[in-house]
């Protein structure tokens, strides 16, 4: 409201006689300059490096796929957005989304699945507590490398070891490398077994925070171990839960180093028929083996999209989920109201402060949370 | 105009360095190192180059001299290699070692590597076969690399294998049994497939290096020799593919993974019982048979006979990048490094047969060695300086290295997967028309 007004009392400056500013000393004017100047300061570096590392590059790689650009000789000539158009009707650069997100739902579904089911053998009142917390973290220490190197020679056709256990109790052996759904099944494999710790911990660390004495008067109702799981733990860690999923989409989304090594010796990155070349392998084949900068850059942008839209989609589905609890919180806490009016009113008849409370609760809520 | 694109190109790829933490630093400039002070010279090469005990020993002749090598397992993660720093414009060595299959590639960027000629190259280039140096020239007629290995092929075998089908053992039996000078490929299949009539066994690891052969062994592979792309309508290589498909379709080929052959216990157990060998790959030979506890008793030879004719494939060449700081100390390096003697010790150690005149005469070379025992006392050098005769190393284009692995490559597995010939070709020729011709 001050701001409204203030103007007002300065606009007639101009006309009226100036009047000498208040001469400030040197100390002074640096005290000012360090209010008004320094926060900026103090948030720059982030900025700064952002606009390093993030934003310049992500606008050249725009410019570089305006361009057909090539790795070596440099930019070529302007071709708009020809580059996106091409990649679109590209049939590799469709197999390289199909394979990302079928690779995605085979490792996020049944990697949340094992998480929740770790996180909640965890949370019981285990003997050696931190020894079992850290070994499921284990995996999570070992470079993405090494878990190939050793998942790729577990997994070769012919003189792998799971081959080999399929092949002594009489089975088929499966064609890993070759074959398009084996072949997401291993990559899968790879990513669950480096990250199912990791999230069962986070998870833990969401059922740990759920309050003991939930658990405990519904333990007198009554209700056994797994209605307690489904109806209390579940629920209440529902915001991890959403932290979890969206990290593993955009993981899943950018997954290259599983599939790049897992048949480091095949020409064609991901597969000679590409059968698992995710879209960033794709990528990186068409800017390193086949020079063409330009058109990588356009795929770079357009999973840079497809990645903002997950992002977007998640964010909705947080939010509704968010305002399902909200609307709970809100119904439970009229009532409770209602109750302590109801409660008041006997006593006085005026009940000061109900209103902007009753106002003011959803704020409150989505504040808790 | 030209330099100022450089300039935007080395930007951004300064900038890709940077977020992949990969910039490489060289040493700083100084004027001539010394014992106390010496230049470190960075080398990169890639599979077996046998160059590791020279390193010492130029190191201990040139006490100024320090010497940083990598060693890069394939040819094509080589090129990854080379090409990201290229583009990057930041972290290649003093001395990189340039496989002929991606030379095309160096040669658009040609002016990015030193012209040798300012360091005498012009004073000693008729120390390689002619065909060596005229690779290594660029349309300008700079000289841009030293010639380390020619890649003559011939053909190995298992003489074990070989006796248990009834077939000669002894290598010049084994020679004479392909056809000798007048080899052909149909002598080849029609060989495997008594072979295999006899035992019931594969004959090759897998079809596509069967089909790099024959690509190689052509006057003319993909492009024609005015650079032009001939794939399509070109009889030669559609006759070649048939008579490779007729091979898988008989069960000739083992269907190995290239470049893994389970570790190397496919060369132990037994799965084929003949291999395509350039003097490089005899070293990758040995070392696979070892990897799998093998010796020289698994029973691999060399035979002076190769199908088709006499093939070519692959060497290398050591350039000396312009980003070098130490550009006269590098060529003086690459320079000893592909003299006769040096050539000659590596070619003991790897069997990368020498490009250098000198050296292919030289003891070392014609004589026996670690390999040679290791292949059944064969002669390897004699052999080998027979194989590269009336070789003659065609014309690489600009996108070859693609064709041969993501156009070709899939559809010579697919062959040994038991998809018919045709339908094989059609599908390489749909992906050259995507990949290379409307890219």
């Amino acid at each position: 409201m001050t701001a409204t007004i203030t103007p007002q009392v300065t606009s007639p400056k101009p006309d009226a006689a100036p009047r000498p500013a208040p001469k400030r000393t040197f100390r002074q004017r640096l005290n000012r300059w360090d209010v008004k100047y320094s926060p900026y300061a103090y948030v720059a570096p982030f900025f700064i490096l952002f606009g390093l590392v993030g934003l310049f590059p992500l606008g050249y790689t725009f410019v570089v796929s305006l361009n057909n650009w090539n790795l070596l000789t440099g930019p070529g000539e302007w071709v708009g957005l020809g580059n996106f158009a091409a990649e679109l009707s590209d049939p590799f650069f469709w197999n390289s989304l199909f394979n990302t997100v079928s690779i995605f739902f085979l490792s996020a579904v049944p990697q949340l699945i094992a998480a929740v089911f770790i996180a909640a053998v965890l949370d019981q009142n285990l003997r050696a507590k931190t020894f079992w917390r850290m070994s499921v973290l284990i995996p999570y220490v070992v470079t993405p490398v090494a878990v190939t190197l050793i998942f790729s020679s577990a997994f070769s056709e012919k003189y792998g070891l799971i081959n080999n256990i399929l092949e002594a109790v009489n089975l088929d052996p499966v064609m890993w490398k070759t074959d398009v759904f084996p072949s997401h099944i291993a990559i899968a494999t790879m990513v669950n077994w480096r990250w199912t710790g990791y999230n069962a911990l986070i998870l833990l660390a969401a059922m740990q925070a759920v309050p003991r004495d939930i658990h405990e008067s519904a333990a007198l109702d009554g209700a056994g171990q797994f209605r307690r799981f489904f109806s209390i733990t579940l629920p209440s860690i529902r915001p991890t839960m959403i932290f979890v999923i969206i990290t593993a989409t955009i993981g899943g989304l950018q997954i290259f180093t599983e599939p790049k090594l897992f048949n480091p010796t095949v020409s064609t990155p991901g597969g000679n028929d590409r059968q698992y070349q995710t879209t960033v392998l794709y990528l990186w084949d068409l800017a390193f083996n086949r020079q063409s900068f330009g058109k990588a850059s356009a795929v770079a942008w357009l999973l840079f999209l497809l990645i903002v839209l997950f992002g977007v989609l998640n964010f909705l589905i947080s939010r509704r989920i968010a305002s399902t609890e909200a609307r709970v919180v809100k119904r439970r806490s009229a009532k409770a109201l209602a109750r302590s009016r109801a409660e008041a009113e006997l006593t006085s008849g005026f009940v000061p402060g109900v209103e902007p409370q009753l106002a003011d609760h959803p704020h409150h809520t989505e504040e808790n949370r | 105009m030209k330099l100022s694109r450089r300039t935007t190109a080395a930007t951004a790829a300064a900038l890709a360095a940077i977020a992949l933490g990969a910039a490489g630093c060289s040493a700083s400039g100084s004027a001539a190192g010394t014992a106390d002070d010496p230049i470190t010279l960075t080398v990169t090469t890639f599979g077996t180059m046998g160059l590791d005990d020279l390193y010492t020993e130029y190191e201990s002749e040139n006490p100024g001299i320090k010497i940083e090598a990598t060693n890069i397992d394939t040819g094509g993660n080589a090129k990854t290699d080379w090409q990201t720093k290229q583009a990057a414009g930041a972290g290649l060595p003093d001395v990189q070692a340039v496989e002929e299959g991606w030379l095309s590639a160096v040669m658009q960027v040609s002016d990015q590597f030193t012209d040798l000629s300012d360091y005498g190259a012009k004073d000693i280039s008729d120390q390689w076969v002619d065909w060596k140096v005229k690779q290594a020239t660029d349309s300008n007629g700079r000289i841009i690399g030293y010639g380390t290995d020619i890649g003559p092929e011939g053909l190995c075998y298992n003489s074990t294998l070989f006796a248990e089908a009834g077939l000669p053992t002894d290598r010049d039996e084994v020679a004479a049994l392909f056809g000798g000078d007048d080899a052909t490929w149909a002598d080849y299949f029609a060989l495997g497939e008594k072979y295999h009539a006899a035992t019931g066994k594969a004959w090759y690891d897998q079809s596509g290096f069967i089909w790099n052969a024959m690509v190689n062994q052509q006057p003319e592979g993909y492009y024609t020799s005015d650079g032009e792309l001939n794939i399509e309508d070109n009889s030669d290589l559609k006759e070649l593919w048939g008579e490779l498909a007729g091979g898988a379709a008989a069960g000739l080929s083992s269907g190995q993974t290239q470049w893994d052959w389970g570790k190397g216990k496919a060369f132990t157990d037994g799965s084929f019982a003949t291999f395509v060998c350039p003097g490089w790959m005899l070293g990758v030979v040995k070392g696979q048979v070892e990897a799998a506890g093998g010796d020289a008793t698994t029973g691999w030879d060399f035979a002076n006979v190769f199908p088709g004719g006499p093939a070519n494939w692959g060497g290398t060449f050591l350039t000396v990048p312009t980003q070098s700081k130490h550009p006269k100390e590098a060529a003086a390096l690459a320079e000893w490094l592909t003299e006769a003697k040096q050539q000659a010790a590596a070619f003991t150690v790897a069997g990368t047969f020498p490009s250098n005149i000198e050296a292919q005469s030289d003891p070392a070379v014609t004589g026996t060695n670690d390999l040679a025992t290791f292949f059944n006392d064969a002669p390897l050098g004699t052999i080998l300086a027979e194989r590269s005769k009336g070789v003659v190393a065609q014309y690489k284009g600009p996108d070859d290295s693609v064709i041969q692995e993501q156009v070709f490559g899939p559809s010579a597995l697919s062959l040994d997967s038991g998809t018919d010939g045709q339908a094989a070709w059609d599908n390489a020729i749909g992906l050259l028309d995507q990949l290379v011709v409307n890219k």
